[in-house]
Parts: C-alpha cells; sequence; structure tokens
C-alpha cells in the first residue's frame, strides 16, 4: 500500500502530473468518440439522402 | 512510371473500403504502443537529476506537442494538395485533421502549463514558443470557423484550404522558436543535430514508443473521420448504396 501511495504521490508532483496525464487520455478518448459520432452521423445523413431520391424516382 | 496508384488516392469509393480496412491496423499497435509508453515512462523511467518525478510529465506533453504540429502539416499539406490537383480526398483529409489538430493543441498547452508551474514558477508566459503554439490552436480554430461559415462543401474547401496553406509558415516558427529566440522553453530533446539530450535509453525510449503510439492513434482517428467525411461529400453516388448496406 505504502508503495501504491509512494508512486501516486510522484516525489510531491501528483497535482500537476496526474492532470496532465488525465488531460491528454481525455483528449485520446474525445477524438475517437467524435469520429464515431461523426460517422454514424454521414451515414444518417446519407441514408436518408437515398431515401429521399428513391421516392423522387418513385413518383415520376 | 505508371501514375494510376495516385489516382485511385483522388477515388472516394476506394478511400473509404481503404480507410475502413486500415483503421484496426493503426488502431490496436497504437493503444498497445500506448500502454507500454505509459508503463516505460511512469514506472520504468529512473527520475530525473534535475526534475525529479516531475520530468514524467513529458511521455504526455511531448507527444501531444508533436501531434500539435504534425498534423497540421498534414493538414497544410492535403489542402495545398487539394487546391492543385482539385482532389475531393484530399480536402475530406485536411478537414479531418483539423479537430483532431486543434484538440492535441489544446492538450499540449495545457500539460505545458501543468509542467511549466513547477518548473518555471509560472503557468503561462507569452514566450516565442507558447506564444506561436497558442497561434497554431487559433489557425486551427479558424479554419474549422471558416469552413463551417459555407453551406457549399467546395467553397469551404478552397476557401480554408488556402488559409491553412498559409497557415503552414507558423509550424516552422513553432519548431524554431527555442533555438531563434532567447525562451523559457528549453530547447528541443530529439530533434537536434548530434545526441539527443536524454541520454538514459530507459528515459528515451518510453518517449518514443509514445510519439510512435500517438502517430498511428492519429492515422486510425484520422481514418475514422476521412470515411465520414467522403460519405457526406458525396451527393448521389451509387457506390454509397454498398457502403451503407455492409
Amino acid at each position: 500500500m505504502t508503495a501504491l501511495m509512494h508512486f501516486l504521490a510522484m516525489g510531491g508532483y501528483a497535482r500537476f502530473l496526474w492532470p496532465c496525464y488525465g488531460i491528454t487520455f481525455a483528449v485520446v478518448f474525445l477524438n475517437i468518440y467524435w469520429a464515431r459520432r461523426l460517422n454514424a452521423r454521414a451515414r444518417t445523413e446519407a441514408k436518408r439522402r437515398l431515401a429521399t431520391r428513391q421516392e423522387e424516382v418513385v413518383y415520376e | 512510371m505508371s501514375w494510376t496508384w495516385f489516382h485511385r488516392f483522388g477515388s472516394p469509393p476506394h478511400v473509404y473500403r481503404l480507410a475502413r480496412t486500415l483503421t484496426p491496423w493503426f488502431a490496436w499497435p497504437a493503444a498497445l504502443l500506448m500502454l507500454a509508453g505509459l508503463y516505460g515512462g511512469l514506472v520504468l523511467a529512473p527520475p530525473d537529476y534535475q526534475q525529479g518525478e516531475g520530468f514524467r510529465m513529458i511521455y504526455v506533453h511531448v507527444p501531444t506537442a508533436y501531434l500539435s504540429i504534425m498534423i497540421y502539416t498534414t493538414m497544410g499539406v492535403a489542402a495545398a494538395v487539394g487546391l492543385i490537383w482539385r482532389m475531393k480526398v484530399a480536402h475530406a483529409v485536411a478537414a479531418s485533421c483539423a479537430p483532431i489538430g486543434a484538440s492535441f493543441t489544446v492538450a499540449a498547452l495545457a500539460t505545458g502549463s501543468l509542467f511549466g508551474r513547477p518548473m518555471w514558477g509560472t503557468y503561462w508566459e507569452w514566450d516565442p514558443r507558447l506564444t506561436s503554439e497558442l497561434l497554431l490552436l487559433f489557425l486551427y480554430l479558424g479554419y474549422m470557423g471558416l469552413r463551417s461559415a459555407f453551406d457549399d462543401v467546395q467553397r469551404a474547401d478552397r476557401a480554408s484550404a488556402l488559409l491553412a496553406v498559409v497557415g503552414l509558415v507558423d509550424v516552422p516558427i513553432v519548431h524554431y522558436s527555442v533555438t531563434w529566440w532567447n525562451s523559457l522553453h528549453q530547447a528541443p530533446s530529439l530533434l537536434r543535430f548530434g545526441r539527443p539530450t536524454i541520454y538514459t535509453a530507459s528515459m528515451l525510449v518510453p518517449l518514443l514508443i509514445m510519439i510512435l503510439g500517438f502517430t498511428l492513434y492519429f492515422v486510425a482517428i484520422l481514418l475514422m473521420r476521412l470515411r465520414g467525411e467522403v460519405l457526406r461529400r458525396e451527393r448521389a453516388a451509387s457506390w454509397v448504396r454498398e457502403a451503407l448496406a455492409s
């Protein structure tokens, strides 16, 4: 337990070091989330466009 | 010499399929390298003789700062290719780079600020390196803002590409700022003539692993976003139906 506490304390730099890692990996995971969201939206939009075109063909 | 391979990169269906196939080949090695780099940087590397345990912040600060300028360079070059050869896919690459680059510039500035407080005694200083990096963030935001100001994708592509290309001038300024001016920021640790300033392999190797991991990660995210961007640009293309079915 003391070894873990020693590691987490980072020689007194804990309050700077851990937020540093936290911010970096928050950005890493946010980018995955944003990319997936962009893809999902692009697919939905493309599907809607295709559906609209099909309707136009039917009514012609 | 045949240029067919080059023309294939201009073909949206080819790029869409290639991006989907390649993504896991970059994503999984990136994840493994980042984990290895974290273990090496936080556990295996010895404390620095001057900065103690605090120096371990370089294992996230250097990769994020490097990504911020590497992604801008990729974006600027892709935008130039898009302008010169009128290549839609190149514009899609540039547009995909911007939000990734902007977020890593924020990370580089934030981690740098947290690194600066204990080492320099300040979170922020109007120093050439810090100021040029902040300008880089404004270039990314300007590029994204300009794109969103147009409804027409092609006009957005051309206008924003010009800004991206002009902004490339900031990239060498960020990199050489610490050499050209008397900066509070330390000189480059890795990219310098002769030997890097970090000698110990146990300190240097985790950093190189992290940089490689973040590079592969960027490619994976870029490929993911590129699929969305390509799909968005394709009006009425028959391949879209096929792509959506699978």
